[in-house]
């Protein structure tokens, strides 16, 4: 019924258009001159077409569930029932109107969800009179006022501005809306669990939280030694360090390789090749690291009388690395080419040989730009998560061998995710504890990186 | 006496021939300028003498060009050593993003020329103070030398390329971006360079040619049109395609 109306309401846009412009056109017939081109009273008559249909649609969105609710309700006001005894007969009675519902019927409900159905389909169809003779009423209104001398284009730039103007700041509320969310739930968090527990504590061990009955009173003191993030922040660092160094010198290398080296041919294909490894899913590689890289340095480790875990440091993180090398080549690669050939020119003009060449005045000249991709590239291997839950274990050792398993924040925030959690619960906050350090981690590196990638385009510009 | 001697060079972009059969002697210690219009090949031909064409993958070179009587398209050059000895100068100011000592001592410092600190320090130096910028920047040597003005960005380019004591200069339209007043000073600093340079200048500007060279070719379609005195060049032409260039008919 919805999607009719919308289809139907989107045909009306387009013959509000197609009127505008007729106007306009019968308007320059006249030898009138116009003050914007027909297209324009097309679009203007759209907008007055589209604008009470949006607020029209949304109020009826807001208020619509509440009203019919109250309607509802109002049956029961008098009957002494519980604010949520009335919840739970509501909600039966509109699963009974849905054909979902399974408990036990009383003459109650199936009057309620009776009663609903009809208050939705008044609702429904005075919602269709309604917007469409709104539209209507707006768009002959609009129809009439328009003239030779009317402003059309002014109104109609305002209007697209508007609209562009609401996407971006829906992804700005969705940013700030998600820090808030993680704000307060780690002031919770930090309520029970001390600050300095967290930050310099050295034993984490959140599967003890899960031990307490929910019915419990909340006693701080059986958390102490739970919640000590230290393990998981050096693991996390252990492990992006590892990646680092996987990433760092075969992306580097073979960005150079690709911008410097490379014919024109062999840059064709190989780029491409190199940028599908950004494009495979990170839980592919996680399997990789898990069954086939880690189990492979167990053996190669186990035949060299060394102790290698299954899931180890190394296993995770040498994947990372591979995962993260096609952002390090090829932004290094793209910062490496839009350093002005004029002066490769130059050093090779002085008797400066290709490789000196790139040591000397290329790479240092890219330099920004490569170590702001190397800071993209390590914020990406602090947050990345799926290889470090599959390949390195979750237990969240503190240690620096690269051949014991070890634990990352973003594999921790799994670990207590996952399954049954219940809210207000110091384990479930500790998640958005460790969310809200990550955030802070990964935020600063990328403003390092964009303030180092800025400052390098400014040179040349 | 003749300081490179270019015997029927041709120069092929892929299978387009951008020059043909050019023969041009250049005299030493002399200023030699290349003009004609935008396209001719000029530039092309500059960048024959200090190979700099072997940086455009489809570009291939033909024929002979004898310097101090040693062919440096053979393959035995070493175009290390060539352009050790042949310096160039670009259209655009194209400092190193690096410091103004830095700048200069960077050819010096790839053919290992200095012994020490000190004696890098002189290179620095006289170089700067042959390319009338000593003066200007002697306080700020380690300061980056993209910092610079225009005219002294050109002429921190010439002291790059002055420090290892090139006998040749190629001057690609060393002064189509800059203004008059820079202009001015490079054209003086040309002159005095040539005594101990030889400097081959492109450039667009005919009175610039008729200011600051001895010699000069003319180039049009790929081709050495005509090649003299520029006393002779510019006042008794032999060529009427040279004629109508010089006086604005055409280019």
């Amino acid at each position: 019924m919805n999607l009719i109306l919308f289809t139907f309401i989107v045909l009306l846009g387009f013959t509000s258009y197609y009127f505008g412009r007729k106007k306009a056109y019968t308007i320059q017939s006249t030898k009138k001159r116009l003050t914007a081109l027909p297209q324009f009273y097309g679009y203007y008559l759209a907008i007055w077409c589209a604008i009470p249909a949006f607020i029209i649609f949304s109020l009826w969105a807001i208020f619509e569930p509440t009203i019919v609710k109250l309607l509802i309700l109002s049956d029961y006001s008098n009957q002494g029932y519980l604010d949520d005894e009335l919840n739970l007969l509501y909600e039966k009675s509109k699963a009974l109107s849905r054909g979902q519902f399974t408990g036990e019927i009383t003459p109650f409900i199936e009057a309620s969800a009776e009663k609903y159905l009809s208050l939705r389909s008044v609702a429904q169809s005075s919602k269709v009179v309604i917007v469409l003779s709104a539209i209507i009423a707006s768009v002959a209104y609009a129809y009439k006022r328009i003239s030779s001398n009317s402003r059309t284009r002014e109104p109609v730039e305002k209007f697209l501005n508007a609209v562009l103007f609401t996407a971006s700041l829906a992804a700005i509320l969705t940013t700030v809306g998600i820090v808030f969310s993680l704000i307060f739930q780690t002031i919770d968090f930090f309520k029970v669990i001390p600050l300095f527990d967290f930050v310099f504590g050295t034993h984490w061990y959140p599967a003890k939280a899960f031990v307490r009955d929910s019915s419990e009173a909340l006693d701080p003191t059986m958390y102490s030694d739970t919640f000590g993030a230290v393990p998981i922040f050096a693991g996390t660092f252990f492990i992006a360090f590892i990646a680092m160094c996987v990433a760092i010198p075969i992306g580097l290398m073979s960005g150079i390789y690709l911008a410097e080296y490379a014919s024109t041919k062999v840059r064709q294909y190989a780029k491409p090749l190199i940028e599908i490894l950004a494009g495979i899913p990170t839980v592919v590689y996680g399997f990789f690291a898990a069954l086939t890289v880690g189990p492979f340095l167990k053996e190669l480790g186990t035949s060299m009388g060394l102790e290698v875990s299954a899931e180890s440091a190394l296993a995770a993180g040498g994947v990372m690395g591979i995962m993260i090398i096609p952002f390090i080549s090829s932004l290094s690669d793209d910062v490496i080419t839009s350093v002005p050939q004029s002066l490769r020119d130059g050093s090779y003009a002085m008797g400066a040989t290709k490789s000196e060449t790139i040591k000397r005045v290329i790479f240092p000249a890219a330099l920004p730009g490569i170590v702001g991709s190397i800071l993209l590239g390590v914020s990406r291997a602090i947050g990345e998560t799926m290889i470090v839950v599959m390949a390195s274990g979750l237990a969240a050792n503190l240690t620096l061998n690269p051949l014991e398993s070890t634990s990352t924040i973003t594999a921790q925030i799994v670990v207590i995710l996952i399954g049954d959690q219940a809210f207000g619960d110091p384990k479930t906050q500790a998640a958005f504890a460790l969310g809200m350090s990550l955030f802070l981690v990964t935020l600063c590196l990328n403003i390092v990186a964009l303030r180092v990638v800025k400052k390098y385009r400014e040179k040349y510009e | 006496m003749i300081k490179i001697k270019a015997k029927d060079v041709d120069v092929f972009y892929g299978k387009k021939q951008a020059l043909f059969n050019i023969s041009l002697d250049i005299e030493e210690n002399q200023v030699t300028a290349l003009i004609g219009p935008s396209g001719c090949g000029k530039s092309t031909f500059l960048r024959c003498l200090n190979r700099m064409n072997d940086v455009i993958d489809i570009c291939s070179v033909k024929g002979e060009i004898l310097i101090n009587d040693f062919n440096i398209n053979d393959k035995s050059c070493d175009v290390v050593r060539l352009r050790e000895k042949i310096g160039m100068v670009f259209q655009k100011p194209n400092p190193f993003p690096k410091t103004l000592y830095e700048n200069v001592s960077y050819g010096p410092t790839i053919h290992g020329m200095a012994q020490s600190k000190q004696e890098m320090d002189e290179i620095v130096e006289t170089s700067l103070k042959k390319a009338a910028l000593w003066e200007e920047v002697k306080d700020r040597l380690h300061e980056p030398g993209t910092g610079l003005s225009g005219g002294q960005q050109q002429r921190l380019c010439i002291a790059r390329a002055i420090s290892v004591r090139p006998e040749v200069i190629l001057m690609d339209e060393p002064c189509s971006a800059l203004d008059p007043i820079a202009t001015a000073q490079i054209e003086e600093l040309i002159d005095e360079l040539k005594k101990e340079h030889t400097i081959i200048i492109v450039t667009h500007s005919m009175a610039q040619a008729a200011r600051v060279s001895q010699n000069t070719g003319f180039f049009h379609l790929g081709q050495l049109i005509e090649h003299g005195s520029t006393d002779k060049i510019f006042k008794n032409p032999d060529n009427k395609k040279t004629q109508d260039y010089i006086t604005g008919r055409f280019g």
